[in-house]
């Protein structure tokens, strides 16, 4: 077997007339936390969302551990785990419901109270989950998609919205998803986030790649071509101020 | 005894609720990681009941649901309970009485009316051009009134005599026919205290059958049919659409979850769910309402839950089918006023033209309304109700069938 959890090669997809993803190819490794960045409507969700076998293939294939997607979408559901952009669930349905009504998609029993604790919502356990504030419907969606132990999880967008404790939480929790052994791949925006997290990261605009390597790496190769930045270099940013005066602590 | 089966059934399905959740308590607290691993078939099984059980929680902790669910048809049940449970089988007419004689048979005859049940005597009508107004209306069936010659004794004659006047309008003729003749027999008979005249021939009524469907037999297993459709139809057609708005089925559709788990695992909800509404109904029916049910309570169950899970293969695939609201509500009309109104709900179908009742025979509807009536109020068993069980069927298969090719997940 191969090192690449993922092989993804010339894979397209058309709406219309529209080429929105167009025959791009890369190989995702067991283990990393793997970017994908780009502005909006660059293709990056739908290109989750073929690997997801949410969307049929229009042209090239996606091999997830072994599995061609488009072939056998049962068996690769099984071993995935997914964080939608907008996590949200039914209303009137306690947090342990959901866990137990997730994992009981895969014929399975769980504990949810342990699978809540990962994500420090015990506390909240019996509650409905229309009265969880946006981070924690975030985490509540990464407990739901991690009852069956998935050995791929995508995760789309997943700090969008989020206030900075919150966003630095579930930057801890991508850490330790990782450190269980598992292969996190996830869209985002924000370029420290992908700094931080990712080991590699692939830029998307148009819906071709147009960059893929190391965060360090990628900056290498801008200075290397000359380039400056017009500010001096400051120790610290805003945000740095913000958290040293607000603190780390979850808020919600 | 018949009457508390109802409450039993409810208070067994409530204990056995308990009873599972309790159940899934102890495998909690007891041990986390030994489960016994299911086999395959046995693990898409377990996915179902999850999902049932969740799903019926969910449903009896919302209360617009409630509301819908099991307020609505009882309020129903009120109002046409109301409307036909106590007319009974007396007949009467709305009658303005007018008195222009001031002779004592003149006065007794407006006291003798009053007293008879077969008048309803409007007391607010004292002119011929009010009663007028009123029975263009039709809020009067015709009035009565005596000149004032009634009741006096002519010159040259041995008795008193008289001659009431019955005005109806044209919109009326039937009930002021049947008036006058109502009042011809009873002066008929006031007519032989006066002038012994031998009658050779004459008829006398007896009734006949014990047990005959009122209105409200009727009425009631119509209610059911309604209380069916709108748990069955309205339910999934208000929820999919939000579902997948907000992405949760799309959410689902990324886990090995199959539609037909999803399916029955929405019906054996519904059923439980329409099994209590129901019952419920039944409970009331019987006390306030003096429903006999004389069929098999267990058939009646049976063919309920078969009824039930035909109906919400209608919601599913409207539901299923539809991207949004805009596209789920005005098919759901289109599909369900038709066969409410038509197929016996609110109006028996026996008051339709006959066309009509050849069409709507094969609604789908009408086999669950005619079974419900045929079990529960006539008595028969479901060997004896072929007809309706086949077209059921039928319908249940061709529903499904419509369901599973048109459902998406978003």
């Amino acid at each position: 077997m191969s090192k690449n959890i993922l092989e993804v090669k010339k894979l397209s997809k058309t709406y219309g007339d529209k080429e929105v993803v167009k025959g791009i190819s890369f190989e995702v490794k067991y283990g990393e936390v793997f970017g994908i960045l780009g502005p909006n409507g660059a293709g990056k969700t739908t290109t989750l969302e073929m690997i997801e076998t949410l969307r049929p293939i229009d042209g090239g294939e996606a091999i997830l551990d072994g599995i061609n997607v488009s072939e056998d979408p049962e068996s690769v559901k099984r071993i995935i785990g997914v964080q939608p952009q907008m996590p949200s669930f039914q209303d009137k349905q306690k947090l342990t419901e959901i866990i137990e009504m997730f994992a009981a998609t895969y014929g399975e029993r769980t504990n949810p109270m342990q699978l809540l604790e990962d994500v420090q919502l015990v506390d909240k356990a019996n509650s409905y989950a229309e009265n969880l504030s946006g981070g924690q419907k975030q985490r509540l969606s990464i407990a739901a998609a991690l009852v069956h132990n998935p050995k791929v999880f995508f995760m789309d967008e997943p700090t969008t919205g989020l206030d900075p404790q919150a966003r630095r939480n579930l930057w801890d929790l991508v850490q330790k998803i990782q450190a269980k052994g598992m292969t996190v791949i996830m869209t985002t925006h924000y370029m420290e986030e992908a700094e931080l997290l990712c080991d590699r990261v692939a830029i998307m605009d148009k819906g071709k790649i147009i960059a893929l390597d190391t965060p360090k790496q990628l900056i290498k190769n801008l200075l290397k071509g000359g380039f400056k930045k017009t500010q001096d270099v400051q120790q610290a940013n805003l945000e740095d101020v913000f958290i040293d005066l607000t603190g780390k602590a979850l808020r919600d | 005894m018949h009457k508390y089966i109802w409450l039993i059934i409810v208070f067994v399905i409530i204990f056995l609720l308990r009873v599972t959740m309790r159940m899934r308590l102890k495998n909690k607290s007891k041990s986390t990681k030994t489960y016994k691993p299911l086999k395959a078939w046995q693990k898409k099984i377990f996915t179902v009941l999850v999902f049932s059980k969740l799903s019926t929680k969910r449903f009896f902790r919302d209360r617009l649901a409630l509301f819908f669910g099991i307020l609505f048809p009882l309020i129903f049940l009120f109002v046409f309970g109301g409307i036909f449970g106590k007319s009974g089988d007396t007949v009467s007419f709305n009658v303005g009485l007018l008195n222009n004689s001031t002779s004592k048979y003149a006065s007794e005859f407006i006291s003798q009316s009053k007293a008879s049940k077969i008048f309803k005597i409007d007391p607010t009508i004292t002119t011929l051009s009010a009663a007028e107004a009123k029975m263009n209306r039709n809020q009067l069936d015709a009035t009565v009134v005596l000149p004032a010659n009634f009741g006096i004794t002519q010159k040259g004659s041995l008795y008193p005599s008289g001659k009431v006047i019955v005005y109806y309008t044209n919109n009326n003729s039937q009930a002021g026919q049947a008036l006058i003749s109502i009042l011809q027999t009873e002066f008929h008979s006031i007519n032989s205290t006066f002038v012994k005249t031998p009658t050779p021939f004459s008829a006398t009524g007896q009734e006949l059958n014990q047990k005959s469907l009122s209105e409200f037999d009727y009425t009631f297993s119509g209610l059911l049919g309604f209380s069916i459709v709108g748990l069955g139809i309205f339910g999934p057609v208000n929820v999919f659409p939000e579902l997948k708005k907000q992405g949760i089925l799309r959410r689902l559709h990324t886990t090995p979850i199959r539609v037909w788990q999803y399916f029955l695992s929405t019906m054996i909800s519904q059923a439980i769910i329409g099994l209590i509404s129901i019952s419920v109904m039944f409970i009331t029916a019987i006390a306030l309402f003096h429903l006999k049910v004389v069929g098999n309570y267990f058939e009646i169950i049976l063919f309920l839950i078969l009824s039930i899970v035909m109906i919400l293969g209608v919601g599913l695939a409207i539901g299923g089918w539809a991207k949004n609201e805009r596209q789920a509500a005005p098919l759901a009309n289109i599909v369900v006023f038709p066969m409410l109104f038509l197929s016996g709900t609110f109006f028996p179908r026996y008051a339709m033209p006959l066309w009509l009742q050849h069409v709507t025979n094969y609604f789908p509807l009408t086999p669950v309304i005619d079974g419900v009536r045929l079990l529960a109020t006539e008595g028969l068993n479901l060997n004896q109700i072929g007809s309706q069980l086949g077209l059921i069927a039928i319908w249940t298969v061709v529903i499904y069938i419509i369901a599973f090719r048109v459902f998406k997940w978003e």
